[in-house]
């Protein structure tokens, strides 16, 4: 019996301090949801026999745990790679000196918007923010087509944003101070709280939202009106201000993080997602629009010429979002 | 004596692997927060307005679970009603559920049957879906207080009054520790509840909190202003243990109990009804909008949902059992010893400690302190996860164990102790065996809790690894709803199996001991 407890002790010992560290590995944390991920580190992990070692968040549930993780690791880095869904974050990540630059081969054709000068974060495959509205309770001539017909009043109370102080909505709100200026912009958020915007806790909750009727339309990301088309919702979307300040297009960022334990194979793994075979897997996948010229995008995929996108210098957005931050949150509790 | 037992090794290691494991983390991030924030928060307005409003939420939805766990408690614990032993086992399904999927499951519901969830998307649907997530745990601790009472009493009682005097005059005062303890404890679980308020878009002191550590980044804050829920939450759990002084309450075993069951038909034509009533809307309601949405994606949504989530079960399963026996083992030396000795009620007040803090700065904590090249070993092994689960939940587990210590007459130790037998055999030959139920009880309770895990461990869980409740979280948020449903229903189902199954498992055992019936 004793000989068996000690046996038992061992074991539980043994599991529980069990890690199966490899070489040939790669640690990546993403903020992109799992089920579009997931597949493509497993292709990697595939093609390469690099074993990929992933921690998933989803910008949906506000990436809690991966940033916050990332900030709290910093003195001592687990992650290797970070595939952020969108450059805010990572922008985040840079100005806290947490970034290691790296200027990959593949960024060679995508536009130097969408890229950091330094090499310290690099973009590829793209949602858009977009109106995504009910088809059956919007009439065609109805359909707003700016930002600024949100706060008609036959849309009191009918409109539905996520909550601006997270994810895609803070940086569509951001760059529409940085496209607008304060005033405007400010004016603009007054005007949408006097309308009496439905503040919702997720862009997919804007989705569900409209999908169920609750209200008119609202604002989301491609990927999420995206998902619920394929669903069969009864739904339409329509890029915003298209004759005016454009949409705001949203890049997945890489970046690697400084200091980490397994560089040069996240190095590789970072080379392999920025290449036009990954953008063209997301595209079938979840819509997202590939950066690079030339990759084949399904029928429905937006293409990213065919949009007027919003001109904005993603890294002044970010410090712009610092400074209005506090506003937006007295915007919200008001 | 008192000094020996003190002193005995097995306390003392568990005692300070606790403190090095647990406490330390959370003291270091704690007095590093302390030193980095400029604690003007603190004079904010703002702060104890939001902090008020938190609280009356929270007491509010403490009044309704007590008062609603008191009356199915009574029903079921007290009288004879049919099928008592299946509600009892049926109401405690949602604390099984996530109360995120519940409010999802809730919200559907109300929009499905008419058309409109404006009265969900307030206070009244906060505290709706948070009161019907603790009345379990209000049932529980109600009716055990209501299973220990003397039946000679009420018999006598009932000889000069009638039930409702009975109820009124005996009954009530004597389960009035019971219900304090279920106020507080379902106050403390609601102020910690971050899901359910954000939810339904409602601002709470853990919204804010959440808000500070994800939108801004600023943890010292957040730290902080987490610290003044931790105060409210060891204040209150002080007064309670003033107030009610080692009442027996949360207590599972009922050996030796001679509790009176009321038999009379008005009161199981009433109580049949209200339980098949409550088990309705608690329970059949949201598990029906959940079968409803996943049967709506048709059976390859279930099949899809089952295929996502099989990677997850050996090691969740896994390291919920391993952290279930760990936090037994603790909660029974830190409930033995503290019941023994005065001194050794400080391993308790740290179990409250740990359990008060909120979810994402415990993480927090273990990241600051763990994230080390010497600690490593911990910090990429699924000791980290043990870590989290053993912090969070001994308390609870602690608290169970100790009550049914405290319901051992006193004698049967000491005429032992007479006899000559040694203390280790006391134990395992007298006391383990009495309290049985309770261990059991505890182990289901933390499995449970560890299985569902979710604010810490999305935190500290070691890359590549693949935790149940993660995979469904972070699935959630761009799969169909069919999925989301599907797979909330494959965790519950399997909850339930893997509980039925240590029940079955343990028969035997507590059959020997004559705890069931054969």
């Amino acid at each position: 019996m004793r000989f068996l407890t000690k046996l038992l002790s061992l074991i539980i010992v043994i599991y529980i301090t069990s890690c199966s560290t490899n070489k040939n590995e790669v640690v990546v944390y993403t903020t992109v949801d799992q089920i579009f991920s997931e597949p493509i580190l497993k292709d990697f992990e595939k093609e390469t026999g690099i074993i990929v070692k992933a921690v998933y968040d989803t910008e949906e549930t506000k990436s809690t745990g991966v940033m916050n993780r990332i900030i709290a690791e910093k003195d001592n880095p687990q992650c290797d790679l970070f595939w952020s869904g969108d450059p805010m974050r990572t922008i985040v990540l840079m100005d806290k000196n947490i970034l290691a630059p790296y200027k990959s081969p593949n960024a060679v054709g995508i536009k130097d918007v969408f890229k950091d000068k330094d090499g310290y974060w690099t973009g590829f495959s793209a949602r858009a923010r977009v109106l995504v509205y009910n088809k059956s309770m919007v009439d065609d001539y109805e359909i707003p087509q700016s930002i600024f017909d949100l706060s008609r009043k036959d849309y009191k109370a009918k409109v539905a944003i996520a909550n601006p102080l997270f994810g895609t909505t803070t940086f569509h709100i951001a760059a529409i101070f940085n496209v607008l200026g304060d005033e405007k912009a400010k004016q603009f958020l007054i005007d949408l709280n006097a309308n009496e915007v439905v503040i919702a806790t997720s862009n997919g909750d804007v989705m569900s939202r409209v999908a169920r009727g609750e209200v008119f339309c609202g604002l989301t990301d491609t990927d999420d009106a995206n998902e619920a088309m394929k669903e069969g919702e009864n739904i339409g979307i329509v890029f915003l201000d298209q004759g005016v300040i454009g949409s705001l297009i949203v890049p997945n960022t890489l970046s690697i993080i400084a200091n980490s334990k397994n560089q040069d194979n996240a190095k590789l793994l970072f080379d392999y997602l920025l290449s036009k075979q990954t953008e063209a897997k997301l595209a079938k996948s979840c819509a997202q629009m590939p950066l690079h010229k030339g990759v084949e995008i399904p029928k429905g995929v937006p293409a990213l010429d065919n949009i007027i996108p919003m001109k904005i210098n993603y890294e002044k957005t970010s410090s712009s979002l610092k400074r209005i931050q506090n506003y937006l949150k007295q915007w919200l509790e008001n | 004596m008192v000094r020996k037992l003190i002193r005995h090794p097995l306390y003392i290691v568990t005692y300070a692997l606790f403190v090095f494991f647990i406490v330390v983390p959370v003291i270091y991030t704690f007095i590093t927060a302390v030193f980095s924030s400029d604690g003007v928060f603190l004079l904010q307005k703002q702060t104890y307005l939001l902090l008020s409003k938190s609280i009356l939420i929270s007491s509010i939805t403490a009044f309704f679970s007590t008062g609603l766990g008191t009356v199915l408690g009574f029903i079921i614990y007290k009288t004879n009603v049919k099928y008592r032993h299946f509600f009892k086992l049926a109401l405690l399904i949602p604390l099984f559920i996530s109360p995120y999927i519940m409010a999802v499951a809730w919200k559907d519901l109300l929009f499905l049957l008419f058309n409109a969830n404006s009265l969900m998307l307030s206070y009244v649907g906060l505290v709706g879906v948070m009161t019907i997530v603790f009345v379990p745990i209000s049932m529980l601790i109600v009716g055990s207080a209501l299973s220990n009472i003397d039946s000679q009493l009420e018999e006598s009682a009932l000889v000069i009054t009638d039930l409702k005097n009975v109820i009124i005059k005996i009954i009530l005062p004597l389960i009035k520790p019971a219900l304090f303890t279920s106020f507080i404890l379902v106050f403390i679980f609601s102020i910690s509840e971050f899901s359910v308020p954000v939810y339904f878009g409602v601002k709470v002191f853990t919204t804010e909190i959440f808000t500070q550590f994800s939108a801004f980044y600023n943890h010292s804050l957040a730290i902080m202003q987490s610290l003044l829920l931790v105060v409210i939450c060891v204040l209150l759990l002080y007064s309670e243990h003033k107030y009610i002084s080692d009442a027996p309450f949360l207590s599972i075993g009922s050996k030796g109990s001679n509790s009176k069951l009321f038999d009379s038909e008005k009161l199981n034509n009433i109580g049949l009804p209200f339980l098949i009533v409550y088990f309705g809307i608690s329970i059949l309601s949201p598990v029906f909008i959940l079968l409803f949405q996943s049967l709506n994606g048709g059976a390859l949504v279930i099949i899809h949902a089952f295929d996502l989530l099989l990677p997850t079960i050996v090691n969740s399963v896994l390291l919920a059992l391993v952290g279930a026996f760990i936090i037994v083992f603790i909660g029974f030396i830190s409930a033995f010893y503290s019941i023994k000795n005065e001194n050794a009620k400080v391993f308790n007040w740290l179990l409250l400690l740990i359990f008060a803090i909120p979810s994402t700065v415990y993480g927090i904590s273990l990241i600051k302190f763990y994230n080390q090249p010497t600690l490593d070993i911990i910090y990429s092994s699924y000791a980290i996860i043990l870590i989290a689960y053993i912090g969070k939940f001994s308390f609870i587990s602690s608290k169970l164990i100790a009550n049914a210590i405290n319901q051992i007459p006193s004698n049967l130790d000491e005429i032992a102790q007479i006899q000559g037998v040694k203390a280790f055999s006391r134990i395992c030959k007298i006391l383990l065996p009495l309290i049985l139920p309770s261990l059991f009880a505890a182990f289901i309770i933390s499995f449970v809790f560890s299985l569902g895990e979710l604010g810490t461990t999305i935190m500290v869980y070691p890359p590549g690894m693949e935790i149940m409740p993660i995979k469904v979280f972070t699935l959630m948020a761009n799969v169909p709803q069919s999925l989301v449903s599907a797979m909330s229903l494959i965790v519950l189902t399997l909850t339930l199996l893997i509980i039925i199954g240590f029940y079955l498992l343990m028969k035997p055992l507590l059959r020997t001991y004559n705890f069931v019936n054969d």
